[in-house]
């Protein structure tokens, strides 16, 4: 920069400016620059190049994950992630619907005795752990690590301890509480260890046993028919004994499993890199389908060796738009619709805009197994014997306007607990319960209500479990339905753990809650309803009745089939009968993808998926081509 | 000054305290129980209540010297700021997340302050004249523009639709390429805030009478600016200079979460958003030292640029 002398007693601001360079400046400019410098070299920001012929599958993944440890994790983005490397005993098929279970660990579906209490399950020879070091003896940081041992029966036995192990903490203790004989013995003495690392896993579990390497024997204390769809979960992938051993506490981030991928670059909280684990025993794309999955195409790679991709990629994006750009980028193979792009995406009638047709970017869509309510605690006693005042809150919600204020209108109504995805869902339920909006009617019904009252009711308050403008608006809009048909209602705006506490200890009245299925069996909805799982239990409704209950238990006993169902739809009309809950949405999930991204076909309960999928590597050089035309 | 530094460093004592307890104070009396939330959905009560003993969450709040506070100050103290929520050491998380949140905010640092000093001399220089309006109206509005707008607006325009920049993080890139974007974003959005304050010192610098008499006395533009104006000026600059400098340790949320770079500003969100106790306690801590620490620099600056102040 250059400033000119002053000649003349003008006042500065008066006088031109020119530009000359100085030493300041560059003295200064210098210093940032080596001050910049030094910091960018000091992070590694190198990273792994994707080859020409490589084959790369690139995911998004909308939340950091937790850990890649399948005994304690539930959060759906570790499960994602942790499913490509660690296999259970059994899996839902890929293409098949009804949702059907086939082995996977396991050499065949088990034995079962008579009474239903013993599960004998043959283990697949020749399954090999991972290579890595917690196998031999060389020293960290070793290439090639050491050699992975042959999966044995044993390895099932001490995962399942595992998660009994109080000390680890297992978000997945649930889905074994009072269910395996002996388990809850052992979790009892795991509670005199001093801690995690200090549990005796030889010790003798009655209901858990392993006669030989290949054979595990699992005795149940009561029949327990979901115990397949149990063992197709993620948690309960075997561990090697020896990684748990070797890393401890660290082992979130050293996976050791048997699937077709292994972890090859964690950079926690923005970038996961799985390839291909070369001790993967192999597996074949399945060859049967269900009706249409040849003319879609999900059968062109019928009885090829799987996995496809060399590499299985996920970047951690938050945020919608970066997201978005990667996918019109062809950085990301798909993605869901954002909220605010939808129209952008979506002409009328369901289909996809010129611009998107022109992309070749293709539209699925599928029915998410979950349910979302405004639930009442029937703990309160304005809510315990007031079943019109219950049903008049259910007729005076709008749920049509929700769907289509908050959701784009992609979601479904409600009508019943059951999602339209599980095979006991009901077909005439639309007909039933109270979910159809009708303010008349429950005007009528909130007299009735005020009789049983003895008078005016009082002001109901609605606890939501966030403080964010969605929940705010959400807040609004259930109020505002419920003014309409002279209801007085206030809403509660909380964090998460502090609702969470308030509904554990009945100290609500109205909240808003959800679920998703992790199995197609519906138990898991139905027990939110049974009066001995009270909160702090999954029955957060506090709800009882003793007919609810009787079938309950029946149905508990049974193994799948159309008797199991009636009992499941007979047991939804009661629940819709007693109204301890409106029932809003079930969801529906909109995903897009390239026309390079084959096979996929959404799966609702399945998560180790990337190992049918394929990449037309030409289309998607092509899609690089035709990005220069568009822009 | 020898006195003045160990007694403000004794001053430091109160302050850190203070912290610890405020933070403990907002995470546990207001805050809650998080190990309900930890335990996970359908856990046992034995399950929350082993999370309970596993953290400390039942032991006395205050009242014993095994209590839950006296344990925290103790763990502040000899930085054993434990394991995070998902059992990961939150030293290893703050150790990770300090090169990206630093190689994004330090050239933004410096940016911004070089730039805008440069420009605010210039600016004071010519001020009356159209241009001086013209680049107080561009930092009005640069100051009313939300940060949000900055980012949005550069990631679409000069990463997607122009191609001048990636659009997220990505691991084949050198780290100078993916923070370069959110590095002139940064730049930007700061700039008119920044500007506008060294323009109104400089222009109290101005109209000083030794800069008429040193003009009169034939000195260069240049010497008056630099040597006398800019060394005057100095005081107000170093106390907001060197106080933003603790801030950079805490990254920047928004650009950090946009471009995918894992630096600590995202995680101490995450960290309030999932209630890491562990990890904002951590974050709080650090930052409160380094806080008083700059705040004492500042003062050794002062007296370092201006000989009329002594520190005693």
């Amino acid at each position: 920069m250059k400033f000119v002398r002053i000649t003349s007693a003008a006042a500065p601001h008066q006088l031109k400016v020119h530009y000359r360079t100085r030493l300041p400046v560059r003295l200064a400019l210098l210093v940032t620059t080596i001050g910049a410098a030094l910091i960018i070299a000091g992070c590694d920001g190198s990273g792994p190049i994707e080859e020409p012929n490589e084959m790369v599958l690139h995911h998004v993944l909308s939340a950091k994950i937790k850990g890649l440890d399948p005994g304690n994790m539930r959060d759906v983005y570790s499960v994602i992630v942790a499913s490509q490397m660690f296999e259970p005993l059994y899996q839902y098929h890929f293409l098949k619907r009804p949702y059907e279970l086939v082995p996977l660990l396991a050499e065949d579906m088990p034995q079962i005795s008579d009474d239903l209490l013993t599960y004998t399950i043959k283990i697949k020879k020749g399954v090999y752990f991972q290579d890595d070091r917690c196998f031999g003896s060389r020293p960290a940081g070793s290439v090639p690590d050491s050699k992975g041992r042959e999966l044995k029966a044993e390895d099932f036995v001490f995962s399942l301890k595992r998660i009994a192990n109080i000390k680890y903490l297992s978000q997945n203790w649930s889905i074994f509480d009072n269910k395996i004989a002996g388990l809850d013995e052992f979790r009892e003495y795991t509670k005199t260890c001093k801690s995690e690392m200090d549990v005796d896993y030889s010790r003798q579990v009655q209901g858990l046993t392993a006669p030989d390497d290949y054979k595990l024997v699992i005795k149940l204390k009561k029949p327990w028919p979901q115990l397949c769809m149990a063992l197709s979960d993620t948690a309960t992938a075997p561990v090697a004994k020896e990684a748990v051993d070797y890393y401890g506490r660290d082992i979130i981030s050293h996976p050791v499993g048997t699937g077709p991928f292994r972890l090859n670059v964690w950079r926690r909280g923005s970038y996961i890199e799985l390839v291909r684990n070369p001790a993967f025993r192999g597996e074949l794309y399945p060859s049967e389908g269900e009706l249409g999955d040849a003319e879609a195409g999900y059968l062109d790679d019928a009885g090829k060796p799987i996995p496809f991709a060399d590499r299985v990629v996920w970047t951690v994006i938050e945020e919608r738009q970066p997201a978005w750009l990667l996918f019109l980028q062809g950085k990301v193979d798909a993605t869901v619709i954002p909220k605010d792009n939808f129209d952008e995406v979506m002409g009328g009638a369901g289909e996809l805009t010129p611009a998107m047709k022109q992309r070749n970017i293709h539209l699925k869509t599928f029915k998410d197994p979950s349910t979302y309510w405004l639930g009442f605690n029937m703990a309160e006693p304005v809510f315990n014997k007031n079943k019109p005042l219950r049903s008049a809150i259910s007729c005076a919600i709008d749920r049509e306007k929700f769907i289509e204020l908050f959701f784009n209108n992609r979601h479904l109504i409600a009508h019943g607990l059951i999602p339209p995805v599980m095979p006991s869902y009901n077909p005439e339920i639309k007909e039933k319960g109270y979910a159809k909006y009708d303010p008349e009617k429950a005007q009528e019904l909130l007299k009735e209500a005020e009789k049983i009252h003895g008078g005016k009711l009082p002001t109901l308050k609605i606890t939501l479990p966030g403080t964010n403008t969605w929940y705010r608006q959400y807040g609004q809009l259930l109020k505002r339905n419920l003014s309409d048909v002279g209801l007085e209602v206030e809403t509660e705006y909380i964090d998460r753990p502090t609702y969470l506490e308030k509904v554990n200890t009945k100290s609500v009245q109205m909240f808003t809650s959800g679920s998703s299925a992790s199995t197609p069996d519906a138990q898991d909805f139905l027990a939110m309803f049974y009066s001995r799982y009270h909160a702090p239990g999954p029955n957060k409704f506090n709800y009882s009745n003793s007919e609810f209950d009787e079938l309950y238990e029946k149905a508990q006993a049974m193994l799948d089939g159309p008797e199991k169902r009636r009992l499941y739809r007979k047991m939804e009309l009661i629940v819709l009968e007693d109204c301890p809950a409106a029932f809003l949405n079930h969801r529906v999930a909109y995903v897009l993808h390239h026309d390079w991204y084959k096979n996929y076909k959404p799966h609702a309960f399945a998560y180790g998926l990337s190992k049918y999928r394929r990449i037309d590597m030409a289309k998607r050089a092509e899609y690089k081509e035709l990005l220069k035309t568009i822009k | 000054m020898s006195t003045y530094i160990i007694r403000r460093l004794l001053y430091t004592i109160p302050i850190v305290f203070g912290v610890l307890l405020l933070t403990f104070v907002l995470f546990t009396l207001v805050g809650g129980d998080i190990s309900v939330e930890i335990a996970g959905k359908g856990a046992t009560q034995e399950t929350i209540d082993e999370i309970r003993e596993e953290y400390g969450l039942n032991k006395p709040l205050f009242l014993s010297w095994d209590s839950q506070f006296v344990n925290h100050f103790k763990n502040a103290l000899t930085f054993n700021f434990g394991r995070a929520r998902d059992r990961e050491p939150v030293i290893d998380k703050i150790k990770r997340g300090l090169g990206p949140s630093l190689a994004l905010t330090v050239p933004m640092f410096f940016g911004v302050v070089i730039i805008s000093v440069s420009l605010a001399l210039v600016v004071a220089f010519v001020r009356g004249t159209v241009w001086d309006i013209v680049a107080v109206v561009i930092c009005v509005a640069g100051m009313s523009i939300p940060y949000l707008s900055f980012i949005l607006f550069g990631q679409y325009f000069l990463a997607y639709k122009w191609g001048l920049f990636p659009v997220f993080f990505s691991p084949d890139l050198t780290t100078a390429q993916y923070v370069a974007l959110p590095v002139l974003i940064g730049i930007a959005a700061g700039l008119g805030r920044n500007l506008r304050f060294f323009r109104t010192v400089m222009l109290d610098e101005m109209r000083n009478d030794y800069v008429r008499t040193a003009f009169a006395k034939g000195l260069t533009t240049r010497r008056v600016l630099f040597k006398h104006v800019l060394k005057n000026a100095m005081i107000p600059i170093i106390t907001r200079v060197v106080l933003a400098i603790p801030f950079l340790f805490l990254g920047s949320l928004l650009l950090e979460r946009f471009f995918g770079i894992p630096g600590l500003g995202y995680l101490m969100v995450e960290a309030i958003g999932s209630r890491d106790y562990f990890v904002i306690s951590a974050m709080t801590y650090i930052s409160a030292i380094l806080f008083v620490v700059f705040n004492l620099i500042t003062d050794i600056c002062y007296s370092l640029v201006d000989p009329r102040i002594s520190l005693e």
